[in-house]
């Protein structure tokens, strides 16, 4: 069951991915290109479904994730806030 | 094995610690793992992941968890959907690798055929029958093959049902197939050592079938639980293997007043304490009781640690809704001290380390107290809602089985007698006569099937009184017992007031005429009543019919075997060398004319007991 949640910001999004990455906080600035990013692979996708379901209520398809190719595209899916 | 969680990191003990943000674990899964593996002394474990779905998330997540538990896994995972193959065709990487676990890790789907719509119970019974060879033909090879402990999922059921409610009643239904092969997994499990359930059938119910299963992670991933549910599943795996490895917890620490009944005895009398079915809190209360005893019945030490004056104290099960009785607790502490000295005095009457212990206060100060001043201790965040104190226990798997032997069943009856010879010998000015009083037999022999279970457990268990802290699983301790080169001992302990039950181990390796000992342990419940000097003259006698003329003992120091580092010189062996790692060798000339040392032990014939 989800509650209403304060969608989440940019940067709290930006902080998220540096830990499922395993970055030091900070890293990502939000241009990056997912290909060019370490340790991003099907277990990192895999958690940023999951942390984007559970903190914004955003259910984003896999595919949709497929189709993304910079870290502002995920931001994008996940409607974070500015 | 390395620190308990409490003694972890306050962020890494706070993400894992019931109730579990699971979608805050997989964020942090990289950041925790990395924490983890800065614990020292972590116990090297080779998993083997056979997957019927994608097996990537399972695998992330049980590395998380067995590293909270002190193991350090390294893995194989089989390819996508080839459980089987890889055991049939004896994959090379498998075979390998040498698993000392192999994970089985199916599901409902993973079964090969359903029954047809209205198909003849008996057409059915050979489904079951052809689903179980199937299975078996796995087990058994990788038991033979491997030697390795099999954990094996058991079946969820679909989220989708089209009989309806007739899938559980109807045989061609699918729940009701799933249901009978749960049955014939569970009758396998009892009567196969080295195979274990992971009971996934509970666990889905526990975390709700719509959670326990993603559409869109089946269809993109092939995994067969969603990511939160696979944070069940993983736990629930670790748990298992920490059992396995005799890390779960042997004794259970109580307050009384507002954690075992509602209300004050001290204040509101026994006649005023609220237990019992007339009221919605005194059920709750009754109903945690119940479990309490549940667990004491099977195995878990039971003790009192309250704020209380004694006497008042007791007058607290006396209450006729009662199902704790004083008798229940093998030890009682109801005084006005601090309570962390209290729970290290348990410790020591019981002789088992604080890490077996776990506290459970309604009140958050004490707690906090025993948390900060004992972080060995295991101190469980209960609230003050009695109604969940059950359900927080067990979710933290603290007391996990992975077998139940009759040396558990009678565990508190063991330390009751213990406190009757304590007290027996108050009653002796000197000690010798009172350890003739107890009228000692002891059963000293080659290892026994009928005892590797519990031989196992004792390995895998004891810390202090233990010479190398060297840990086996059953298959290890089966092919010691098969292999000549090997003299292995079991001794049993028995005394007037009761019997000790399985309590020492001695394994040592032969080569030439000299024996290296591998093994030494002894239960600390039969501490100061010279069972040693009994094992080691049955180990002289070994020596002697094998013509073995000299014992190399090896002592490895560790932070709980100091009791043991003066056991080789008390017993007349000459220390040789210290290794670079601090690992003393000690020798022993057999004389031909050895005088047995045993004064007030007598040994019984060598004829196993069945258990």
């Amino acid at each position: 069951m989800h509650q209403e949640r304060k969608p989440m910001s940019r940067q709290e999004f930006l902080l998220q991915m540096d830990e499922i990455l395993g970055l030091n906080p900070g890293t990502l600035r939000g241009d990056e290109k997912l290909e060019n990013l370490k340790n991003w692979d099907s277990t990192a996708l895999i958690s940023l479904l999951v942390v984007a379901e559970a903190n914004n209520n955003v259910p984003i398809a896999p595919d949709q994730v497929v189709g993304c190719s910079t870290v502002a595209d995920l931001l994008r899916l996940a409607q974070v806030q500015d | 094995m390395a620190s308990e969680i409490n003694t972890l990191p306050a962020e890494v003990s706070k993400a894992l610690r019931f109730p579990i943000d699971a979608a805050s674990v997989v964020r942090q899964r990289k950041s925790l793992v990395q924490e983890l593996l800065k614990q020292p002394n972590l116990a090297p474990t080779r998993v083997a992941i056979l997957g019927g779905s994608t097996t990537a998330e399972v695998k992330n997540m049980l590395e998380l968890f067995l590293l909270m538990h002190g193991v350090q896994p390294s893995f194989y995972e089989s390819g996508y959907n080839r459980f089987a193959e890889d055991v049939l065709f004896e994959n090379r990487d498998l075979w390998n690798f040498k698993p000392d676990i192999v994970f089985i890790h199916t599901n409902w789907r993973n079964v090969s055929q359903f029954p047809e719509l209205m198909e003849a119970e008996a057409d059915v019974e050979g489904r079951v029958r052809r689903e179980m060879e199937r299975f078996e033909s796995l087990w058994k090879k990788i038991h033979a093959d491997l030697g390795a402990v099999v954990i094996q999922n058991n079946f969820d059921l679909p989220d989708l049902r089209p009989l309806g409610n007739l899938e559980a009643s109807q045989t061609f239904g699918r729940v009701n197939f799933l249901l009978r092969l749960n049955a014939e997994f569970a009758s396998y499990a009892r009567n196969h050592s080295r195979f274990l359930i992971n009971d996934i059938h509970y666990l889905s119910a526990q975390v709700g079938l719509g959670e326990w299963f993603a559409h869109s992670y089946w269809y993109n991933f092939h995994m067969a639980l969603s990511p939160t549910a696979t944070v069940a599943l993983a736990r629930n795996v670790a748990g298992i293997v920490k059992s396995i490895y005799g890390k779960s917890k042997k004794c259970l620490i109580l307050d009384l007043d507002n954690t075992l009944w509602g209300g004050i005895i001290g204040d509101d009398g026994v006649q005023n304490l609220i237990l019992g079915r007339d009221h919605p809190v005194g059920e709750s209360f009754l109903d945690f009781q119940r479990y309490v005893k549940d667990l004491q019945r099977r195995g878990v030490l039971l003790a009192v640690c309250s704020k209380n004056d004694a006497e008042t104290a007791k007058e607290g099960f006396s209450h006729p809704d009662s199902i704790l009785k004083v008798e229940d607790f093998s030890v009682f502490k109801a005084n006005w001290n601090p309570k962390p000295g209290n729970i290290r005095e348990i410790a020591a009457e019981l002789n088992i380390g604080l890490d077996s212990m776990v506290f459970v206060d309604d009140n958050p100060a004490e707690r906090a107290l025993v948390a900060d001043q004992l972080p060995e201790v295991a101190v469980p965040e209960v609230g003050s809602d009695v109604s969940r104190f059950a359900e927080i226990l067990e979710r933290e798997r603290y007391f996990e089985l992975d077998r139940l032997v009759s040396d558990d069943l009678n565990r508190s009856a063991y330390y009751t007698a213990n406190a009757q010879r304590d007290s027996s010998q108050a009653g002796f000015q000197d000690y010798g006569e009172f350890l003739a009083s107890l009228e000692m037999t002891a059963e000293i022999a080659p290892f026994s099937p009928v005892y590797l279970e519990r031989i196992t457990q004792l390995i895998n268990k004891t810390n202090q009184f233990n010479l190398t802290t060297r840990r086996y699983t059953i298959a290890e301790v089966e092919a010691f017992a098969r292999n000549a080169e090997y003299v292995t001992l079991y001794g049993r302990l028995a005394d007037k007031f009761g019997d000790n039950g399985l309590v020492s181990v001695l394994v040592g390796r032969t080569h030439d005429t000299t024996v290296e000992l591998d093994l030494w342990l002894m239960s600390c419940r039969v501490l100061n009543r010279e069972m040693e000097l009994a094992m080691f003259d049955a180990l002289v006698e070994q020596c002697q019919f094998r013509g073995v003329r000299k014992i190399v003992g090896v002592y490895v120091p560790s932070k709980k075997n100091g009791m043991v580092a003066r056991h080789y010189e008390n017993l007349g062996f000459t220390r040789v060398d210290v290794t670079s790692e601090g690992h003393e060798v000690w020798h022993y000339q057999v004389p031909a004319d050895y005088s047995p040392r045993t004064r007030f032990i007598r040994r019984t014939a060598i004829e196993p007991k069945v258990a």
